[in-house]
């Protein structure tokens, strides 16, 4: 139900930029999804092919999901590592005092129409 | 084939909506709270018991989220605040333009708090910005200590959490210790309070702290 809401979010945007563009078809969209966004990527594609084939601007259009790691900077001894499990401690130190680099991307970079 | 740059987060038009909401909110002196948990951890409860023990200290306005019926509304209502519902229509969260919506219906200039009890529901609601200063989680004792490990999301992205139904302790496998472990391994600024509703623990440092947030003092 939520990745549901997020792709009709997704033809809605992608919907009005391809109108913009005078685009006759969009053939496909490149989105970039943090591991930490809670967005399901199998989900995603199963809703967003379900709305894009109700869309005669969209139909047959492909999602391509660049996924983003969960990474920190640890302020104590200065490395990058990744975060499991939402859990920002560093692997090497230990300390808590993390800062989240990326992970939480949702967006869209770009599309590919006709 | 031509390649047309988006570049754009996906929920940037809720987002757009919701920092209008929290301009609008901060310029009228009104801060703002999203309350969520997952359906029957004691939302409306909390809010019927802060809003009686603050009746004469602090107003309060209430806008409250369910998929549907107004019951919640009717019982926040009768406790004795500003009350508009939302029904969703089977969306399992709320959205910023269903709030702004939402906002037309409350007389603004009475209220110096907003409470918005989003659906119960511990996954969606986390991604949706509403226009709220902090976020609020409640967690009861009665669903296992194992949540916040389950639902990271939820628990990362709140600043407050409320344990409830601390009275139901001797009956449930439910070992608080290793929740706090839990929850400050994944957020440790996470402020914590432990309450009953049915006994009334805890709820006085509870609504201090509302107080203290109303009036811009966290």
């Amino acid at each position: 139900m939520h990745e549901l809401a997020i792709a009709q979010s997704i033809v809605d945007v992608v919907e009005q930029r391809a109108s913009e563009c005078r685009a006759t078809h969009v053939k496909g969209v490149r989105l970039q999804i943090g591991e930490a966004s809670g967005i399901f990527p199998d989900s995603l594609t199963f809703s967003f092919e379900m709305l894009a084939g109700l869309s005669p601007l969209l139909e047959g259009a492909r999602l391509l999901i660049e996924t983003v790691p969960h990474l920190a900077h640890c302020q104590h001894c200065a490395r990058e590592f990744v975060v499991e499990q939402f859990v920002p401690r560093c692997p090497l130190c230990a300390e808590w005092s993390a800062d989240i680099l990326s992970g939480t991307e949702l967006h869209i970079l770009e599309m590919e129409i006709e | 084939m031509p390649q047309v740059t988006i570049a754009q987060n996906i929920l940037a038009p809720n987002e757009t909506i919701a920092a209008e909401i929290q301009q609008t909110l901060t310029t009228l002196q009104i801060r703002t709270l999203n309350i969520m948990s997952s359906p029957g951890a004691g939302k409306t409860t909390l809010l019927e018991c802060s809003i009686a023990y603050l009746r004469n200290k602090l107003r309060i306005g209430v806008i409250e989220g369910d998929i549907e019926t107004s019951a919640d509304a009717e019982r926040i209502e009768a406790a004795g605040a500003a009350t508009v519902q939302i029904n969703t229509r089977g969306a399992c969260h709320l959205e910023a333009h269903m709030v702004l919506d939402a906002l037309a219906k409350i007389e603004l200039s009475q209220i110096e708090l907003l409470i918005i009890e989003n659906i119960g529901n511990l996954v969606c609601p986390a991604a949706w910005k509403l226009g709220e200063d902090l976020r609020v989680v409640v967690m009861s004792v009665a669903e296992g200590d194992d949540k916040p490990a389950k639902y990271p999301q939820m628990f990362a992205t709140a600043q407050v959490l409320v344990l409830n139904k601390l009275d139901l302790l001797p009956y449930v496998d439910y070992d608080l210790e290793k929740v706090k472990r839990q929850v400050f391994a994944i957020n440790p600024h996470l402020r914590v309070f432990e309450v009953s509703c049915r006994t009334g623990v805890g709820l006085d440092a509870w609504c201090e702290w509302l107080v203290d947030f109303a009036r811009g003092e966290k």
